[in-house]
């Protein structure tokens, strides 16, 4: 399987020499497929949303190398690491964040705006992707007008529309309900198994940690455990 | 699509931006209205002074000005005033021969300034039929009119004569009987007390000058630009021989008092655009504040800085611009109304005004170029305000703005 993520002894280190030195990644080596959908597991503080950041190029290591599809980020300069974010990593945060003045439609096609595709070509990857995810009904909401399980999917959706890599998602369910939760987990499950879509979750829910195929666990910044499930 | 999303930042918060939009209305609406009187006022003054006697630019002999003597004048030949007359923005050009000398009834005598004129062409810049008080503008060559002052001193009226004694042009003797057709008020006691008036041909013939004038004054089109046809003419002549002045080079004591006036009036609105200066960062300073967050999201989902700070520029650009649109569009009738139905000065200070020339109105000025400078004044305000968002923007961690 074509290695899309692999991070080599990758350190996050704060306060580094002091006596509160706090290691938030602790040499850290981990390869992820395409195709997997992996759950960053372990209590708070174990460094889960640091390795996300790190790993889509939103925070840097203190040390270690990450390599997405062959292409060391840390090499990337701002205006190349913006671009190959835009280009290589969908996110979807816990708090949804999608831009409030825009509806779904135009949330989900706005990235592929940035990207510079064709009005048509979008319209019609809009359309196919909010269905995908059960929103063609509430395409012209704005999120202060859709529930947050319906935010989070129209946030999928964004993650999806710019055909990235792999999709980086922290704590994607933590302020939905369990139904929300549900929803949410068949249709990345869905977009998995059919368009081999490779989703890395950091998560410690346990309904998203019972659906993940593979768990990496971690405590105080390491990696304690890395287990595939069938 | 940075449009749209700007527009719909701008509205997130409605209070806000209306209270943003409101103030730089009014401040552009009272800037607008001060500065359309006061330039207004300026203008008419200009017109009424240089525009109705001195003309906007003057052509004479090289040293003219400083040494107003008649031996200084020049040629005018047909060739000459063509060349002229062709320069873009050039309305129309006066002859004038003016000279010093003495005026003389019975006992008493007077200095005074001769000007020979051509009255057809004069009556385009002023109006000496309507300046007449007594007789009529002189139709022979032994006619002259002169001043009320003059008048007064000689206590002389229409068809009494007066001897004229003085120098020609190169020392020639000038003088002559002649008889008064009329007497003018020129609006000017000092004017009134030195002016005599006769026919550019009666002149040259009493100062021995054939075929000579000491200034050709130059009246302009009122669009066209005074140091652009000043440059224009002077392009056209041969500089060591004639000199062009324009009126500010030629009245220096009434462009000092503009400009010592203007300042003031400039120092009102720089008081009035620094606080909107700080009204509009005000706006600018929260909005960037509050949206850190939203930036730090943006940029990592993929929005180039460069995008954004673009987004953010439009926004205050918007902001400030809606504020000078509807300012331009809430005082420019109000000034289109003064300019056509002018304010009227009230007793004393009219007749103070008439006495030194200018009728005592303040007709508003409604040129094209006082919103547009204004608005570019605010355009520049908006730019260095967004300043600080653009900073900010370049500063961002995207991690740093998600966890504020």
């Amino acid at each position: 399987m074509m290695k899309v993520i692999q991070t080599q002894e990758l350190y996050k280190i704060y306060n580094q020499g002091q006596e509160n030195e706090v290691r938030a990644v602790n040499k850290v080596s981990l390869e992820i497929s395409k195709g997997e959908f992996t759950a960053i597991v372990g209590p708070s503080g174990s460094g889960k949303t640091t390795l996300l950041n790190i790993i889509g190029g939103l925070d840097a290591p203190t040390s270690g190398k990450v390599i997405i599809d062959q292409t060391p980020i840390e090499e990337l300069k701002e205006n190349d690491l913006i671009n190959f974010r835009l280009h290589s990593i969908g996110f979807v945060f816990q708090s949804y964040n999608l831009i409030p003045v825009l509806n779904a439609r135009e949330n989900v096609g706005f990235i592929m705006l940035l990207q510079g595709m064709a009005e048509d070509e979008i319209n019609k990857r809009v359309t196919d992707l909010l269905k995908s995810v059960g929103l063609e009904n509430q395409m012209e909401k704005r999120p202060t007008q859709m529930s947050g399980g319906q935010q989070q999917r129209v946030a999928v959706a964004r993650a999806l529309a710019s055909k990235p890599k792999f999709i980086l998602a922290d704590e994607p369910t933590a302020n939905l309900d369990s139904k929300s939760t549900g929803d949410l987990l068949d249709i990345m499950e869905h977009l998995n198994k059919t368009e081999g879509t490779t989703f890395v979750f950091s998560t410690h829910d346990q309904r998203v940690i019972d659906r993940a195929h593979r768990i990496i666990t971690l405590e105080d910044g390491k990696i304690i455990d890395d287990v595939k499930v069938n | 699509m940075l449009l749209k999303l700007a527009w719909r930042n701008i509205w997130r918060n409605k209070k806000r931006s209306l209270i943003t939009i409101l103030s730089v209305l009014i401040a552009v609406f009272l800037a607008l209205l001060m500065r359309s009187m006061q330039l207004g006022m300026y203008k008419h003054m200009i017109d009424n002074v240089v525009g109705s006697y001195t003309g906007y630019i003057q052509i004479h002999g090289k040293g003219y000005w400083d040494e107003r003597s008649i031996d200084n004048a020049i040629s005018n030949d047909k060739d000459f005033t063509a060349k002229i007359k062709n320069t873009k923005g050039v309305s129309a050009i006066l002859p004038r021969l003016e000279n010093f000398g003495l005026l003389s009834v019975g006992e008493l005598t007077k200095a005074v300034s001769i000007n020979g004129i051509v009255v057809e062409e004069e009556q385009k810049i002023q109006d000496l039929q309507g300046k007449l008080i007594a007789g009529s503008l002189f139709k022979n060559s032994g006619d002259m009119v002169i001043g009320k002052g003059i008048a007064s001193y000689f206590k002389v009226g229409v068809n009494d004569t007066i001897v004229f004694m003085g120098q020609g042009y190169h020392g020639m003797l000038a003088s002559g009987k002649f008889k008064v057709a009329g007497i003018v008020d020129l609006k000017n006691p000092t004017l009134n007390k030195l002016t005599v008036l006769m026919s550019l041909q009666a002149a040259q013939d009493l100062f021995s000058a054939t075929g000579m004038v000491t200034s050709l004054v130059i009246d302009k089109n009122d669009n066209a630009r005074l140091h652009k046809v000043q440059k224009e003419i002077q392009k056209k002549l041969d500089t060591s021989t004639y000199e062009v002045l324009n009126w500010e080079q030629m009245m220096p004591e009434l462009q000092q008092t503009i400009l010592a006036d203007n300042v003031g009036g400039m120092l009102m609105i720089a008081i009035l655009y620094m606080i909107l200066i700080f009204g509009i960062f005000g706006t600018v300073l929260m909005m960037t504040q509050e949206r850190q967050y939203e930036f730090g999201v943006l940029v990592a989902i993929g929005m180039k800085k460069k995008q954004l700070q673009l987004l953010v520029f439009i926004e205050t650009i918007i902001l400030s611009l809606t504020g000078v649109g509807l300012g331009v569009i809430l005082a420019y009738p109000i000034m289109l109304w003064k300019h056509y139905y002018p304010f009227q000065f009230p007793g004393d200070q009219a007749k103070m005004m008439e006495n030194y020339g200018f009728s005592a109105i303040d007709p508003f000025y409604i040129q094209a170029d006082l919103p547009l400078a204004h608005a570019l004044l605010i355009f520049s305000i908006a730019l260095v305000v967004s300043l600080y968002p653009i900073y900010i923007i370049k500063k961002i961690k995207p991690i740093a703005a998600m966890r504020s």
